[in-house]
């Protein structure tokens, strides 16, 4: 039983995957939070389909760009890079459905830092740039952190998306998620209990931690 | 109370340590794999531990190494529509089989059947009962059966052709209750939520808490076939027909039986 | 020498105001809603007229006719908002240092000794007095070497006792540092210490310019 070996598995994927989506989801966060622009709408929409979509229509998406006959997986397949069917295409699924969850929270976040700071700072002559690392970002540390952390939650689960983009392939894409599937589809049911405990072990932990970091954070 | 900020720093330098090892695991574990290129078997997820079986031996004797992705049938053909890497694909049946090959992306000629399966009726085990044969399902006392939703799983299709060409489709299709799979199915036997139901054989095998009451025999029920085809976009043709010949072969079918497959 | 020309309009509120002021320090003295922030934002940068300009000591901050519009980083003005706003994630020391400008900001010793706050610099902001925060406030202001300070209602968040320490502070910063300074005041006692020129204003327009000798104030 290589149930120990998946769950590693999984928890580096959606460790990787959160930290492959912190940046971008940080800088759109803090452009809905702070910014008008044209199209602003359109990136909000965007940054939310993962989560209103079904996640095995995220998948497929995914796998159209990136196979290769697809737009991207063209491109990749002439560098000899293949997503589809390994651990890169788990982390992208997981990084995709996480992008939502991190980004809403880090903007709510940012919604919740006082404007006056940012315009002081600006006074002072401080540059935008300075401004977000010295002053909006540390301030917003916290919800950026719990939003990090329900990304990961949310890799952790992650199933749809990651089945049809990585597939089930034993020791090389299977997540938790994925493998639980598989267990109880072929009737090993004891098998699929023992992943079940690990994943709600690691879900709690770190539920449990956004959630501190969450009350914790300044009214 | 502890000033937020400081909270912050702190959990920022967890945040560090927590990544630096993981990540420096990762990209070992990443330049670790294996260098042989293997080629991809898309397969239907009922197959996974006689097909597992059967790519080990495969690779035992030397033949080639083999990565196997299971699923359901149908979001393994739209895998392979949609332009995933994949050599060879086995499905549950046909139906999954004819959407791959509508998209043009079966190789010709290489469209094979690889095993059969049988429909079986399970009951649950503390309510244990014989079938004299499928009538026996109008009995009053069965309330729920249990099927594979017709509309989407292989062996609802199955089940629910077969009763039609029995002729009591119309007696019993206010009892039927369409599950997701046909593993829901089993386990709706299982859990006493349904009195019966109609799955594969090689599932009621492997089932715990339910007992089969009636195997449909080969000659009078449906054409249960697993259908392989090698898919045409593959880079690895000779080795994709090698392992369908190794398959179809006979030291292949000793595995599959042992699993309960014909 | 600053002279502010500028329309400004703001959802139903309009500001037309034109003011020169020729003083070590000058007051905007009106009733809330009056305009006298909102003329403080468009001198720091933080809103932006529809028209007009804004010069201070010949160095053109805005002109719309010119189309120039310095972002508030570039135009030299230390403001020190009604609620401060100290860094929360930072202590006295960052505070302070934080718009230090090499070549431009004073020597930190001698601001912090003249606003008396030197025994406060590794202390929490989020531990400080309002009279302290006021102070570290406009030691920050100061350190970013700036050409004007502008106070929004300084003394307003603290007590009267307080005021009246506070006050000398001011009176420092104006006298020694030698930096012009425009508050915003609606406090009479505390406008008479400080200003020698009082701009008083109501509902977005300039309604009276006062000096010492012709105060009309009751």
């Amino acid at each position: 039983m290589d149930a120990w070996r998946i769950a590693w598995f999984t928890v580096l994927c959606a460790t990787g995957a959160t930290l492959i989506v912190l940046p971008p989801a940080v800088v759109i966060a803090w452009l809905l939070a702070r910014r008008t622009f044209p199209g602003r709408a359109v990136v909000e929409t965007i940054v939310s389909l993962p989560l209103v979509m079904p996640p095995v229509a995220t998948g497929l998406i995914l796998l159209m760009l990136l196979s290769r006959r697809g737009p991207i997986g063209r491109v990749l397949e002439r560098f000899g890079i293949d997503v589809v069917f390994t651990w890169k295409a788990v982390v992208l699924a997981m990084a995709l459905m996480g992008l939502p969850l991190l980004v809403r929270t880090a903007l709510a976040g940012f919604e919740q830092v006082n404007v006056r700071y940012e315009r002081v700072a600006a006074t002072l002559g401080a540059s935008p740039a300075r401004i977000f690392l010295t002053i909006s970002l540390p301030l917003a540390w916290p919800s950026v952190l719990a939003g990090a952390v329900l990304a990961f939650a949310r890799g952790l689960g992650e199933f749809g998306a990651t089945i049809v983009v990585a597939g089930s392939i034993p020791g090389a894409t299977r997540t938790l998620a994925v493998a639980i599937y598989g267990y109880t589809e072929t009737g090993r049911d004891s098998d699929a209990l023992v992943l079940l405990l690990i994943s709600v072990a690691i879900a709690f932990a770190a539920l449990w931690s956004a959630h501190r970091l969450v009350e914790r954070r300044p009214a | 109370m502890e000033p937020a900020w400081s909270v912050a720093l702190i959990s920022l330098r967890h945040v560090r340590t927590l990544v630096a090892i993981p990540l420096a695991l990762w990209i070992a574990a990443a330049q670790g794999l294996p260098a042989p290129k293997p080629i991809t078997v898309s397969a239907a997820v009922s197959l996974t531990d006689a097909l597992t079986a059967v790519a080990e031996a495969y690779g035992r004797e030397g033949l080639g190494s083999v990565r196997l992705n299971f699923g359901a049938s149908n979001v393994l053909a739209r895998q392979i529509v949609a332009g995933a890497p994949v050599d060879v694909f086995i499905s549950a049946d046909e139906a999954q089989m004819d959407v791959v090959a509508a998209a043009g992306m079966l190789k010709e000629g290489t469209r094979v059947a690889i095993v059969h399966n049988q429909l079986a009726i399970v009951v649950p085990t503390d309510r244990p009962r014989t079938f004299r044969g499928i009538s026996d399902l109008t009995n009053p006392a069965i309330k729920r059966i249990a099927i594979g939703d017709p509309a989407a799983v292989p062996a609802g299709v199955y089940a629910k052709q077969y009763l039609e060409k029995e002729g009591l489709w119309d007696a019993v299709s206010a009892r039927i209750v369409p599950a997701g799979s046909v593993r829901a199915a089993l386990t709706a036997v299982e859990s006493g939520a349904a009195d019966a139901a109609i799955v594969y054989r090689t599932d009621a095998r492997i089932a715990l808490r339910a007992t089969v009451a009636w195997v449909v025999p080969f000659d009078r029920g449906p054409r249960i076939v697993y259908p392989a085809a090698v898919v045409r976009t593959t880079a690895l043709p000779t080795e994709s027909a090698r392992f369908l010949d190794f398959v179809r072969g006979a030291a292949a079918a000793r595995i599959f039986e042992r699993f309960g497959f014909r | 020498m600053i002279d502010v020309d500028i329309e400004l309009v703001q959802g139903s509120f309009t500001l037309a105001a034109r003011i020169r002021i020729d003083s070590a320090a000058a007051a905007l003295f009106g009733p809330s809603g009056a305009g006298k922030t909102t003329i403080l934002d468009a001198i720091a940068g933080l809103r932006t007229p529809r028209s007009g300009s804004i010069v201070v000591d010949g160095r053109v901050l805005f002109s719309s006719k010119d189309r120039i519009n310095l972002p508030p980083q570039q135009r030299r003005v230390g403001y020190v908002p009604q609620d401060v706003a100290l860094f929360p994630h930072m202590n006295v020391r960052r505070n302070l240092l934080y718009g230090r400008h090499p070549g431009l900001s004073p020597d930190l010793d001698r601001v912090v000794g003249m606003l008396e706050i030197d025994r406060l610099l590794d202390r929490r902001v989020t531990d400080l007095s309002g009279g302290e925060r006021q102070r570290v406030a406009l030691g920050r202001a100061l350190m970013s070497g700036p050409s004007l300070l502008l106070l929004d209602e300084p003394l307003a968040a603290v007590d009267v006792p307080l005021r009246r320490r506070i006050l000398p502070y001011l009176l420092r910063v104006r006298d020694h540092l030698r930096v012009p300074i425009v508050y915003v005041s609606h406090d009479r006692e505390e406008v008479e210490a400080l200003a020698d020129v009082v701009v008083r204003l109501d509902a977005g327009r300039v309604v009276g310019v006062d000096t010492p000798g012709t105060r009309l104030m009751p």
